[in-house]
């Protein structure tokens, strides 16, 4: 009534099948989201700092690829052992004063969403502006009209 | 398969397996120089000296302070608000006579935290100068630690702070538990913490913060000439905070 060998050969079917499909459905899904993905994104531009600071705690090579990393390490050291240093991120914002301009335009664009500024403190453009504007401060803001920042987060 | 095939796979698999870790090393290494930990051997000890009988009645500055200066939430709602300090009153009802006294209440930084051997995430732990305190970034809101810690010093937040006191300081973030960090970011700048600051702008000096293990401090001299108490002593945690009057 059953022939063994028969199903046998329907079952390696189905396996191989299965196989060949679980291996086209991401290629596929690359194919067909590369067709209909428009043209690609231009890379983000980021907020340059004044030129009073021209050094920042690292090369700006290693910051751009390794700044994670660093702050990753200090915020070990700080957290677990105690032993603060200068290097912060509250001495990051004394450069990149806007962090929708430094942070968060690269973040994004590569759908990044680290939840630092959850609980630390960096201020948003217009809050930063309304600061300089009170405390007169203007060298800070990258030597540009303070009435600029507020519009880099309405791209 | 033979003897002589195992041990050539064998030997083979070994090989390329510690090579493999070798280069495990290389491809994961940080490149990041001069911030490696050193060994922090500071010797110090640090803990507080609770003077209730210099304690007014009714005075909340040390409270406040740490609110503020902690960013902790303290909207008026009970459901959320919680206390790294706290005053309490208390009342012996066999002898009346004693009267009411307030006491004020915190992480006792025990020197055999409870609260750090059950965190499965070694979120909790005591740094090397004594202080017990939460890496809210591993904290996973288990609530083991609200569970173990015998002093209720432990809680919870159920909501993140909406208002930003102190903006040099982190805003508390909502599911991890938090307790009384001894203001260790204020410590490690050789600055007081803010309830001791708040209770001498005050005038009452009722809360000292120092090192133990430093003969000639305020507070060795205290817990070596006065009375000195702690809570729950029998429960073997050695806590470091104490009591003058209790």
């Amino acid at each position: 009534m059953f022939d063994l060998n028969k199903i046998k050969e329907k079952a390696y079917l189905i396996a191989a099948l299965a196989a060949v499909v679980v291996i086209l459905i991401p290629i596929g899904y690359s194919i067909v989201t590369n067709l209909f993905a428009g043209p690609p994104q231009p890379r983000p531009f980021l907020e340059m700092p004044d030129e009073k600071y021209k050094e920042c705690v690292r090369e700006t090579e290693f910051m751009r690829q390794h700044h994670w990393e660093l702050l990753r390490t200090i915020r070990e050291e700080v957290v677990r052992y105690g032993k603060r240093t200068d290097i912060n991120i509250n001495k990051c914002r004394e450069c990149h004063v806007s962090r929708e301009g430094f942070c968060n335009r690269c973040h994004n664009s590569v759908n990044l969403y680290p939840d630092c500024f959850g609980c630390h403190y960096y201020p948003e453009p217009s809050e930063m502006a309304e600061k300089m504007r009170k405390s007169g401060d203007k060298a800070i803001l990258f030597g540009q009209s303070i009435e600029r920042l507020p519009d880099l987060s309405g791209e | 398969m033979e003897r002589r095939d195992f041990i050539k796979i064998a030997g083979g698999t070994f090989l390329a397996g510690s090579a493999c870790a070798y280069a495990f090393r290389f491809l994961t290494a940080s490149n990041i120089d001069g911030l490696i930990v050193e060994n922090l051997t500071t010797g110090r000890k640090y803990g507080m000296v609770i003077d209730l009988t210099k304690c007014i009645p009714g005075c909340t500055a040390c409270v406040e302070a740490c609110h503020n200066e902690n960013n902790v939430i303290h909207s008026g709602d009970k459901r959320w608000d919680i206390h790294w300090l706290r005053k309490v009153t208390i009342e012996n009802k066999l002898s009346p006579e004693v009267g009411k006294k307030e006491v004020l209440l915190l992480c006792n930084h025990c020197d055999k935290p409870p609260c750090a051997q059950v965190c499965p995430v070694q979120a909790t732990y005591k740094r090397h100068d004594g202080i017990v305190i939460v890496d809210h970034h591993r904290c996973i809101g288990c609530r083991y630690c609200v569970i173990a810690c015998p002093y209720n010093a432990r809680m919870f937040n159920f909501k993140s702070e909406e208002e930003w006191h102190n903006k040099d300081h982190p805003k508390r973030s909502h599911g991890v538990a938090e307790a009384c960090t001894l203001c260790a970011h204020r410590l490690d700048k050789d600055q007081p913490p803010a309830c001791v600051e708040a209770c001498r702008n005050v005038g009452t000096g009722a809360i000292v913060v120092g090192d133990l293990n430093d003969p000639r401090s305020e507070i060795s001299k205290l817990v070596e000439s006065r009375a000195v108490k702690r809570l729950k002593e029998d429960l073997g945690t050695d806590p470091k905070v104490h009591y003058i009057g209790l």
